[in-house]
């Protein structure tokens, strides 16, 4: 997969498909060519199409033979006259596996991934007429296989009026991904309304939920419709739902169910609302009450970036063009300018291959963080791997690694320790952040509040 | 008949060996004819240098293709006709690309390769200026 390219930019995304003994190069077929050779593709679901010839420079006409070895290998050899890197060494013959990388030299970066031959053709409803690599009409980014079965799972959600729970580390676009179920429903031209659990206060989280009459249940009160009052035929979107405590969530389920009826606070007549909630949460499903957890037909999760790093450079590309659109002067210093107008950013290839590599924890939100380090500590008018960029890929690589290496059972231990508390576990084992340990419970099959009596 | 093989091998080394190729070539041709650069105003130096390294690129490679060949160059001289680009020019361009080629190519630059690439780029230009 293309991840980046010094002369053609806009082919981001594309996939040269290596299923036999391949020739990459420059122009189309040459006599000589040492085996057949092979273009970059756009593929899509339902449809793989062949693009131009490769048109950069520095590509040699005759660069590389690849050759499939197994189902995550490729034997790479360089034929060319570009410097070529496997895992950021130099070399004329290497075995790349899945997600490592294969440059050529000041030309263009390959991320080897491994896909099916053709992505399956989508179900009805899922929106594809979107220009490629490109976000789509809600702002989503990727061509990777998972950001596809995504997409066609909100569409699935969308065309029912089921309530929906998005599941996701904090930072992956759970709240995208709730826009989108609604942009894609029926409901789509009725206000989207969503709220922050965690930010309403105990003692009013039924008022702003179900209402309440004037000066009920304190004295002052406005009376207000409330948020299932405010969605009427349209969709709800509650993100931290797991912050919600257990005593709302059983207030839920009676309006959560097929009539959608409910009381404002202090009215005696009971009112209907059709709303459909989107709900997500970072956080462990032991947090939510199992029957409160059974209102939501479907379960949408989104993957992190490290599950589809096939994505990050399409996502690097649209947050340096956002950026350089509400940034003139960020435009100015860092993108090139062709006929007048704004082009491709100068963005250094190792910085792409680092970012390629990143087990990210915040997902995009980390990477625009990233590209912002970048953007402000930049010495030229490159947009590069800077000292500061570096130090923070590193100590988060750091505090992967050391993740990897805590077993089960220390895992159970610190979060005895500190009182089931995640946080507080996370911190004195080290870790970046609570994401990190709840990733690592659910590897070793654990969770945050049964851990104990399994372990 | 023009060594297309030879072009094209010299220029593969040449982009190969030497990033800075295109900017080599431009800083050549302003240097010794100031007065070209206003015709480079609409695109930065970046992108400038990438499209002169695009373009020379898939003509030496088209070199074989007469058809194509006759398509490419007609555009070239609309769009530089459009700029202002005067027949004067185009020997500047020759001197700079020549100058360039030799020193990056260093000892690989054969007496064939001067005059494969002198020749070529006559009848290129003599296809533009038609």
């Amino acid at each position: 997969m293309l991840a980046w390219s010094l002369d053609e930019p806009e082919r981001l995304g594309e996939v040269l498909p290596i299923t036999g003994p391949t020739s990459i190069g420059r122009g189309g077929p040459l006599d000589d060519d040492p085996a057949p050779r092979t273009t970059l593709h756009r593929m899509r679901p339902g449809s793989t199409l062949a693009g131009p010839p490769i048109g950069s420079a520095r590509i040699g006409r005759r660069q590389l033979v690849l050759e499939p070895r197994g189902e995550d290998e490729v034997h790479v050899r360089s034929i060319g006259p570009a410097r070529v890197r496997v895992a950021g060494k130099v070399i004329t013959e290497a075995l790349a596996r899945t997600g490592e990388i294969i440059e050529i030299h000041n030309a263009a970066v390959f991320l080897v991934t491994s896909r099916p031959a053709e992505l399956p053709a989508l179900g009805a409803g899922t929106p594809a007429t979107f220009p490629y690599g490109a976000p789509d009409s809600f702002g989503m980014i990727g061509e990777s296989e998972p950001a596809w079965k995504l997409r066609e799972a909100i569409a699935f959600a969308s065309s029912t009026s089921r309530h929906v729970l998005v599941l996701g580390e904090s930072g992956v676009g759970k709240e995208l991904a709730a826009r989108a179920v609604h942009g894609l429903s029926p409901r789509h031209a009725r206000p989207f309304i969503a709220r922050n659990a965690s930010t309403m206060p105990e003692a009013l989280i039924d008022a702003e939920l179900f209402g309440n009459v004037k000066n009920y249940p304190n004295p002052g009160m406005a009376d207000r419709p409330g948020l299932i009052g405010e969605a009427d035929e349209s969709t709800l979107f509650l993100d931290e739902i797991g912050d919600l405590p257990e005593k709302c969530q059983v207030h839920m389920l009676r309006v959560l169910d097929g009539d959608g009826e409910y009381h404002r606070l202090g009215e005696a007549h009971a009112r209907r609302s059709s709303f459909r909630l989107v709900a997500a949460t970072n956080r462990s499903l032991d947090s939510l009450k199992h029957d409160f957890l059974a209102r939501f037909t479907h379960r949408i999760v989104l993957p992190g970036l490290t599950e589809r790093r096939d994505d990050v450079p399409l996502m690097l590309a649209e947050i340096l063009r956002r950026t350089a659109r509400k940034n003139p002067a960020i435009a100015d210093r860092f993108f090139e300018r062709r006929k007048g107008e704004i082009a491709e950013p100068r963005l250094a290839p190792d910085l792409v291959v680092r970012l390629l590599r990143h087990p990210f924890t915040h997902h995009v939100r980390e990477l625009e963080r990233l590209v912002w380090l970048a953007l402000g500590t930049a010495e030229s008018d490159y947009i590069g791997l800077t000292p500061d960029v570096e130090r923070e890929l590193e100590q988060s690589a750091e505090s992967e690694v050391d993740a990897a290496e805590l077993d089960r059972d220390t895992l159970a231990r610190a979060l005895a320790e500190h009182g089931r508390s995640p946080t507080k576990a996370a911190k004195a084992l080290g870790l970046k952040n609570r994401f990190v340990l709840l990733r690592l419970l659910k590897k070793h099959g654990l969770s945050v509040s049964t851990e104990g009596e399994q372990s | 008949m023009i060594d297309v093989r030879l072009l094209r091998d010299t220029l593969e080394l040449t982009l190969a060996r030497d990033d800075s190729f295109p900017t080599m070539f431009y800083e050549r041709l302003f240097t010794a004819h100031p007065e070209a650069r206003a015709l480079f105003h609409r695109s930065t130096p970046g992108a400038q240098n990438k499209m002169f390294a695009q373009k020379l690129t898939v003509l030496v490679d088209h070199l074989d293709d007469p058809a194509w060949l006759g398509r490419e160059l007609a555009t070239l001289a609309a769009n530089h006709a459009s700029y202002g680009v005067t027949a004067a020019m185009y020997p500047w361009v020759g001197e700079a690309l020549l100058a360039t080629l030799r020193e990056a190519c260093g000892d690989a630059w054969t007496d064939e390769a001067e005059r494969a690439w002198t020749e070529a780029y006559a009848s290129l230009v003599a296809a533009i200026l038609g």
